[in-house]
């Protein structure tokens, strides 16, 4: 079974096949580099991975659901991944994300205490723009890159819910 | 006493109850909506609604707390930290309810809790303070006799408010220029967050180490001050690692330290829990900074050295017992311990809040490691309170096996479904200055900006591997399940599919 899978930006051609030596063995070659691994689905969406033939080296790996259907949330004890299989090119976004306007959204619900520019505003890379409390902490909101304020589209005191659009810069 | 009310929740909700549960003492809990399955609910003996999620619509309401405690025929109320920990009118209301009130009297919250009484407690008691102004500034004082007052302490200065805490209400002013408008933005952020203007002056010391004594008060005249916390690392004023022993501190230091604390304890009239805050300058001299009237989120760092269970004695003073604790036992350190606290926070995208539902939750264990959690998989942390959802303690015989364990039980522990500050304390526990002791109130901040948002845990190339790896034999598996053969294993009652899971266990 093939797929194509891209962590950090960078695809990789992945092909999965069985081979008899055992029963969780399989032979998962990464962009033409093959290894061997005995691969076990243990609990809670996690897969024990061993691999005989590089000094038995041993690694849980733990997924939960990304954003979207292609994309995996991947844990190891070093950090969080973000996995995606079969989706589209994540550089696309990365394109997307680098140009054009800019949606400022609220990552949760909370309260406006600040609004820190106003429309036609300059504005620099990770320049806050509004300030939202939750969970006790005020959070400034920045703009992603530098460029100026189109719109300013809360004002203090306001209850925003997560995802709302709160400034455009462009 | 037979029964206590916890007005908490999360984490020091259930640190209460166990404490409880040692002393053979029944629980109740209190909830707002969302936390009807929240952890601290479940593990009481008895639950109560409080009501909407706000906190000053559930666990800021003092006239339903009293209320639930009476119908739920508690003889006993104990606050925690935050929420109502040190609100006067709260310790007057179970007074007045005839419940015991587990924390100092009402009189120590309010005499502590103002910081020019504490700072004037302090003299009285003969510790040094930070210098500054002895009372808040008059309110309506002209310009001209701010700014003279203001040449009397020196600067840098701080404007403080007297109401203050958590970095609220308080200005850095480095050049007599700004003085007058951090005085007039200083009042205006206290008046809103505390309901009371007033503020003072202090000397900004530079680059301290915050330092802090813990003691424990009876109602018959004693007091036992522990040994020092250092609570130095913060991020924006709040503490985020705390450890005991401090490196800073030698034996004799600890002495005289924790005597300057007790004796403004006395000075105070201090009953039950309650922590001296000290600076401690570069050149070793230590300032009164302010009293904390409860006990601390960083206690279990000094429960851990002790090996004493400080909210046992919290109930047991407040039933009138004597503490019998040998006072050398209290300020000789055994070992070493460190206190990481874990927020919902993300660390790698600006330590914004990240509230929503823990999918799954592996804890970490063994040697040296204590959990204090008020979550578990499946509850979906609030977004209306504070945002630390447990605290990892790791003791270790020294500081560097403290280290050692710490970032081992890091490891182990794993959060899915929320971001969680664990990749930083990862990447914390490896700094030099970190393990050589190297720090101030000052360096984390520092250290921050300097990364200008780089991520705590680069992957190494090893980790992206294991994730493409991972992600393709999870995607394999997925797709043979629901392919031809999968579908018939996936029929109701197949014994074939359980073996298959055994095996896959075994």
């Amino acid at each position: 079974m093939n797929f194509e899978i891209d962590v950090n930006g960078r695809m990789r051609l992945v092909t999965v096949e069985r081979v008899p030596t055992g029963p969780h063995r399989f032979r998962v070659t990464v962009d033409g580099t093959p290894h061997a691994v005995d691969a076990v689905a243990v609990e809670a969406d996690t897969i024990s991975l061993v691999f005989p033939e590089a000094g038995g080296a041993s690694h849980d790996v733990g997924f939960t659901n990304g954003l979207s259907a292609s994309e995996l949330v991947v844990y190891l004890p070093s950090g969080t991944l973000t996995a995606t299989v079969n989706g589209r090119r994540s550089r696309r976004t990365a394109e997307t994300a680098a140009a054009g306007e800019q949606r400022i959204v609220a990552p949760m619900p909370g309260k406006v205490v600040r609004v820190l520019a106003s429309p036609g505003d300059d504005v620099a890379a990770r320049q806050p723009l509004v300030v939202v409390e939750a969970m006790k902490m005020e959070n400034e909101l920045a703009s992603p890159r530098a460029g100026r304020v189109r719109e300013v589209v809360v004002s203090a005191g306001e209850s925003v819910e997560a995802g709302r659009l709160l400034a455009v810069v462009e | 006493m037979r029964k206590i009310l916890i007005a908490n929740r999360g984490e020091i909700a259930i640190r209460v109850m166990r404490a409880c549960r040692d002393l053979g003492i029944a629980t109740v809990a209190v909830y707002a909506d969302c936390d009807r399955a929240a952890p601290h609910v479940r593990y009481a003996d008895e639950a109560y609604h409080l009501g909407p999620n706000p906190p000053v619509e559930s666990y800021l309401r003092i006239d339903k707390l009293i209320d639930i405690a009476r119908r739920a025929g508690a003889d006993a109320v104990h606050p925690g930290y935050g929420f109502l920990a040190e609100n006067r009118t709260f310790a007057v209301a179970c007074r007045d309810a005839g419940l015991t009130f587990i924390g100092p009297t009402a009189e120590s919250i309010a005499l502590m809790g103002s910081k020019t009484a504490a700072r004037q407690t302090a003299i009285r008691a003969g510790a040094p303070v930070v210098p500054g102004t002895e009372s808040p500034l008059p309110d309506g004082l002209a310009d001209a006799d701010v700014r003279a007052t203001a040449e009397q302490v020196g600067f840098p200065l701080l404007v403080k408010a007297v109401a203050g805490g958590g970095g609220k209400g308080m200005r850095t002013v480095v050049e007599p220029g700004e003085l007058i408008g951090a005085v007039r933005s200083a009042r205006s952020e206290a008046g809103s967050a505390f309901g009371e203007s007033a503020v003072y002056f202090e000397r900004q010391i530079l680059r301290p180490r915050h330092v802090e004594i813990q003691l424990l008060g009876d109602h018959h005249g004693t007091v036992v001050p522990f040994v020092e916390r250092e609570c130095s690392i913060q991020r924006r004023h709040q503490k985020v690692v705390e450890e005991a022993p401090s490196v800073a501190v030698t034996p004799a230091l600890r002495r005289q330290m924790a005597a300057a604390a007790a004796a403004i304890a006395r000075a105070a009239g201090y009953t039950n829990a309650g922590t001296i805050e000290f600076l401690l300058d570069q050149s070793g001299q230590f300032y009164f900074l302010e009293m904390n009237t409860r006990l601390q989120v960083e206690h279990p760092v000094t429960e851990m050295v002790t090996g004493l269970d400080l909210v046992e004695w919290q109930i047991r003073v407040a039933r009138g017992e004597r503490i019998s604790i040998d006072p050398e036992r209290a300020i000789t350190p055994h070992g070493h311990a460190i206190e990481c606290r874990i927020y919902a926070e993300d660390p790698d995208g600006r330590f914004m809040p990240s509230p929503g539902r823990i999918l799954s939750l592996k804890a970490p264990a063994g040697p040296g490691i204590r959990r204090d959690s008020g979550v578990e998989a499946g509850f979906e942390v609030p977004i209306y309170y504070d945002s630390l959802i447990s605290k990892l303690i790791a003791w270790g015989e020294d500081r560097a096996q403290a280290i050692a364990r710490m970032r081992r039980a890091l490891s182990e522990y794993e959060v899915r479904g929320i971001k969680t500050t664990i990749p930083f304390f990862q990447w914390l526990m490896t700094t030099r200055d970190f393990s050589e002791g190297h720090f101030d109130t000052t360096s984390l901040d520092r250290e921050l900006a300097a990364r200008a948002g780089r991520p705590f845990v680069g992957a190494p190339e090893e980790a992206e591997e294991l994730a493409v790896i991972g992600a393709a034999v999870r995607s394999y598996l997925k797709a043979s399940a629901s392919g031809p053969s999968g579908r018939q294993a996936s029929r109701p009652n197949s014994r074939w599919r359980n073996a298959g899971r055994g095996e896959g266990l075994r």
